[in-house]
């Protein structure tokens, strides 16, 4: 009478939704987000958190595990909750350390396969994301916008050229260089521009 | 600088997919050979790839706010219209409703008591040896420990520290401390309660290593005579039942508990019943005080049922069960042996 496999029952569950997210069904994520907001919301706000911290930090643990689902070899070695709540617990975590909280203990997430490589993974993109971010805002228009068209937005240089009304083709080619040039030096830093 | 803004481009292109064949061996053939443009290409690639991972992930970001402000926004109700004429009704119709919720709350109440009145939960008050003990105290002029309100018997269900016990001991409590021989005293912290079954699962938040887990949780169903027997604290020392099932259905016919014909007293709630191969059938909760000899336990199933409901909505690691019965083949006093070390008294503290 009591033999139902929660555990069954749960994975049948994830794997659809993690089949749904591979095809970008919106409505899938959407199921997700709602279904594993609560837990976001309980970790940061019983470790010293806010709601709005909160959101953060999961809209990022939901792109990691989006991003993740898209490439080919990744399989699903844990429950998504687990892996969630272990992108969570780390990027808040970093965030606690950057602001020299060290005496928050958050319990660790079940352990499953490769979590720390993941996590190392999760945090480094992380470190990128926000490096590329205050580059673009050192950057300054129009450089900014001329780099999002065209690597981003994937414009061609014509569109480019007319949308800023550069009388050439070569003058906008040459503005498009220079931009990068700087972007590159912001980027990497001072060590290594060629 | 033109030469280096041609590298650019052709870089570009062949980041961007849109070199022909021969320019794409042509870029590979330099990338392998020569150094300073293998440095300039490895760097674009990765500025770029960056670029894009920064416009997905933004991307992404400005989906996910929309997603949010969708499922956060509030329920829009309808206005209503000629709210006026039904005001007089309505205020009826709530005046109704209040004084029904009040009496139904009232008889249900009453009914609970003349439950109670056939039925004993078995937690044991403490009230007694708190006397004596505070008198022994005077004497010592040391400052007076608090005495536990009342007691009963918890048993380990997972070596992760999660103790399972009678949901009437601890309700309202202000704090659980668990005891046995081996451990001596630790703290534990309720994480899920059933009234309805009359089960909680507690977690020990003392550090301490626990062993493995000697017994598992039955799966089947036990047999109408099955020889049973339990551990509890009725008093501080361990004590030993036994007997058999007498009925398969519990009091008043409740099909989630059996009855169980082990002699208990109060302090006995919450204690493991295991038949003789050493699994867990079920936990003791009660006894009918019209009858003699009939002694109430939970089943099994209905436990491995409330643990895995128990963290369906936390943040804690789900709760591994013990997967092998390491005392199936031993004797009773083997299995006594081992199994009183995963059985503790539970206090229980109350203002």
């Amino acid at each position: 009478m009591y033999q139902t496999d929660f555990a069954a029952v749960a994975n049948y569950f994830d794997e659809l939704i993690l089949a749904e997210i591979r095809k970008k069904n919106e409505a899938a994520l959407g199921e997700l987000y709602k279904t594993h907001y609560p837990m976001a919301v309980h970790l940061v706000c019983s470790n010293s958190g806010t709601e709005q911290e909160a959101k953060d930090i999961f809209q990022e643990a939901v792109i990691v595990f989006y991003e993740r689902a898209q490439q080919p070899d990744f399989v699903l070695t844990c429950k998504i909750k687990t892996y969630l709540y272990a992108v969570c617990r780390r990027l808040w975590l970093k965030r606690l350390t950057e602001r020299k909280r060290f005496d928050v203990s958050i319990p660790e997430a079940e352990a499953f396969d490769r979590m720390e490589e993941e996590m190392t993974e999760v945090v480094e993109s992380e470190m990128n994301f926000q490096r590329m971010r205050d580059s673009l805002q050192a950057l300054g228009e129009p450089c900014r916008t001329i780099i999002e068209d065209f690597y981003i937005r994937d414009f061609s240089m014509e569109i480019i050229r007319e949308k800023f009304g550069y009388t050439s083709a070569d003058n906008a080619k040459n503005q498009k260089y220079k931009c990068l040039q700087r972007l590159k030096k912001l980027f990497f830093g001072e060590r290594n521009v060629t | 600088m033109n030469e280096q803004r041609e590298i650019m481009e052709l870089l570009d292109r062949y980041v961007k997919g849109t070199l022909s064949e021969g320019e794409i061996t042509e870029v590979e053939n330099r990338i392998r050979e020569d150094e300073s443009f293998r440095a300039l290409a490895d760097e674009h690639i990765l500025l770029t790839r960056n670029l894009q991972a920064y416009g997905r992930r933004n991307e992404m970001k400005t989906k996910l706010e929309a997603l949010h402000a969708d499922f956060q926004k509030p329920v829009v109700s309808l206005p209503v219209r000629g709210w006026k004429r039904y005001k007089t009704l309505s205020a009826v119709a709530a005046s109704v409703a209040v004084v029904s919720i009040a009496a139904t709350l009232w008889i249900t109440q009453n009914l609970r008591s003349q439950q109670n009145s056939d039925y004993q939960e078995l937690r044991r008050t403490v009230d007694k040896i708190q006397k004596s003990q505070s008198a022994l105290e005077k004497n010592l002029t040391r400052k007076p420990v608090v005495a536990p309100q009342f007691a009963a018997t918890g048993f380990l269900i997972s070596a992760q520290g999660y103790v399972i016990t009678s949901q009437h001991v601890i309700s309202k409590a202000d704090s659980v401390y668990i005891q046995n021989e081996k451990y001596g005293s630790l703290k534990a912290v309720v994480v899920h309660s059933d009234p309805l079954n009359d089960v909680s699962v507690l977690k020990i938040v003392t550090p301490v290593k626990l062993q493995s887990v000697p017994y598992t949780l039955s799966q089947t169903e036990a047999e109408l005579a099955e020889g049973v027997y339990t551990l509890g604290f009725p008093r501080e020392e361990v004590v030993f039942g036994e007997g058999s099932i007498s009925s398969l259905t519990g009091y008043r016919a409740n099909p989630n508990a059996y009855q169980v014909s082990v002699p208990v007293n109060p302090g006995n709630s919450g204690g493991p019943l295991l038949n003789n191969q050493g699994d867990l059938i079920g936990m003791i909760t009660g006894v009918q005080t019209q009858t003699a000899g009939a002694t109430f336990a939970i089943k099994s199933s209905v436990l491995k049922e409330i643990l895995a409901d128990s963290v369906l909505d936390s943040l804690q690691a789900p709760i591994r069960l013990p997967k092998t019965n390491t005392i199936r083949n031993a004797n009773r006093i083997q299995q006594v042996k081992k199994l009183r070390e995963c059985v503790f008294l539970v206090n229980v503290y109350k203002n």
